[in-house]
């Protein structure tokens, strides 16, 4: 039998005159079946997190020295960083695949007088900014912009 | 012609007199192989056991009483054939909502929810009879006629993973009709309602598993409504602080 839910989930609010069973969570939730998938999209946040940390460790480093950075440098080639980039990579990866494919149905039906265009057109969109958006990093970072 | 199959229910059984907790029973039942699952349970009640208690009424997917959980998935048993079930199968009540006996659970909490955003055309001045129907453009009707086929029947709560550990959010079905009101073209209580939708069962809460719109028998896709309805009440909470009089 599922997990209790909180017990107050879809109480009334005063009490009716017969005892009630506590309510119980949705049996697969939260990594089972169709939840699986949610449950993974929530838990990247801890993975984001790890990377705030180590964008603030890289700042910090940045401003201790020349020493401190290239040593904060060639840590980031350790076997378990690289492991952990991966792993960042594909969470942004299945956040994005999982951010789009929800997104145009949560659109407004109208904004003042616009429509927003059809779904697939969104859909279209959204993957040529995230195509554009990449290019235009891997150019700022390989030297071709501000080079 | 097929062959009446056997199969193993397992139900949730609760009676608030005796249990301290739910436990399950189990039934053996021949079934036809047109049967829905409610067949199934209207022939336990008829055959095997008159005290096993469960809500029905239509049979045709349209009042949505009969909701439960079939083998953990929430399930509208009228409208759910038996064939794409094996020969154990388990039906509980709908989770996320308190028990009153078996497989009939507490609606009152979800009542009060709805009522909160007022699911009927409000206008600041009552149309004249004499002026005839307030008329409306199948585009108009094209922007909430997908909302207004809720039916009421509870699957989306219970497979929501918000409604299970916030109460005061006001869950799929009662967002999904609020804003329904809140984009047909003749009504005008947005304003009052998205208020309601920014305040403690706020639909910020949401944080759009889309789990209610899987499992919707009607689709009504209510994770749509929400995330529209997140979006129109940060817009009218924007317009009321940059505008004259709140944009009134």
């Amino acid at each position: 039998m599922a997990r209790v839910a909180d017990p107050h989930a879809m109480a009334p609010a005063k009490a009716g005159p017969t005892r009630t069973a506590p309510p119980r969570m949705p049996p697969e939730f939260p990594l089972q079946g169709r939840y699986r998938a949610y449950t993974l999209f929530d838990a990247t946040g801890a993975v984001y997190l790890l990377l705030g940390l180590l964008a603030l460790r890289l700042v910090w480093a940045l401003g201790s020295g020349d020493a401190a950075w290239r040593s904060a440098m060639e840590s980031l080639g350790n076997p378990l960083y690289l492991l952990f980039h991966a792993l960042a990579f594909a969470s942004v990866l299945f956040v994005g695949v999982r951010f789009f494919r929800l997104f145009p149905k949560a659109q407004p039906p109208k904004i003042g007088p616009l429509r927003p265009p059809p779904q697939p057109v969104i859909h279209a969109l959204l993957y040529a900014a995230w195509l554009a958006v990449s290019a235009l990093m891997i150019a700022i970072l390989a030297g071709g912009i501000f080079g | 012609m097929s062959e009446v199959r056997r199969r193993r229910f397992v139900v949730t059984r609760f009676d608030p007199d005796r249990d301290a907790e739910p436990r399950t029973q189990s039934y053996d039942v021949p079934c036809q192989p047109d049967w829905k699952v409610l067949d199934a349970l209207n022939y336990i009640k008829d055959e095997l056991d008159p005290s096993l208690s469960h809500r029905w009424s239509c049979r045709m997917a349209v009042c949505g009483s009969c909701g439960m959980n079939v083998d953990g998935k929430p399930t509208l048993t009228c409208k759910q054939a038996l064939d794409s079930y094996g020969d154990e199968v388990e039906v509980e009540p709908l989770s996320n909502f308190p028990v009153i006996r078996d497989l009939v659970v507490e609606l009152e909490g979800f009542l009060e929810k709805l009522q909160q955003v007022k699911p009927w055309i409000l206008r600041a001045k009552e149309l004249a009879v004499e002026a005839g129907p307030a008329k409306q453009k199948p585009e108009e009707l094209e922007v909430f006629r997908n909302f207004s086929y809720c039916i009421n029947c509870m699957l989306c709560y219970a497979a929501c993973p918000v409604v299970a550990n916030e109460p005061a959010f006001l869950g799929p079905a009662a967002i999904a009709l609020g804003h329904r009101y809140n984009v047909d073209s003749r009504d005008e209580g947005a304003r009052e309602r998205n208020q309601v939708f920014r305040g403690e069962g706020n639909v910020f809460a949401c944080s759009y598993a889309n789990e209610c719109s899987e499992v919707c028998p009607k689709h009504v896709d209510p994770a749509a409504a929400i995330n529209q309805a997140k979006f129109n009440a940060v817009i009218d909470w924007m317009a009321g602080l940059v505008l004259p009089r709140g944009g009134r």
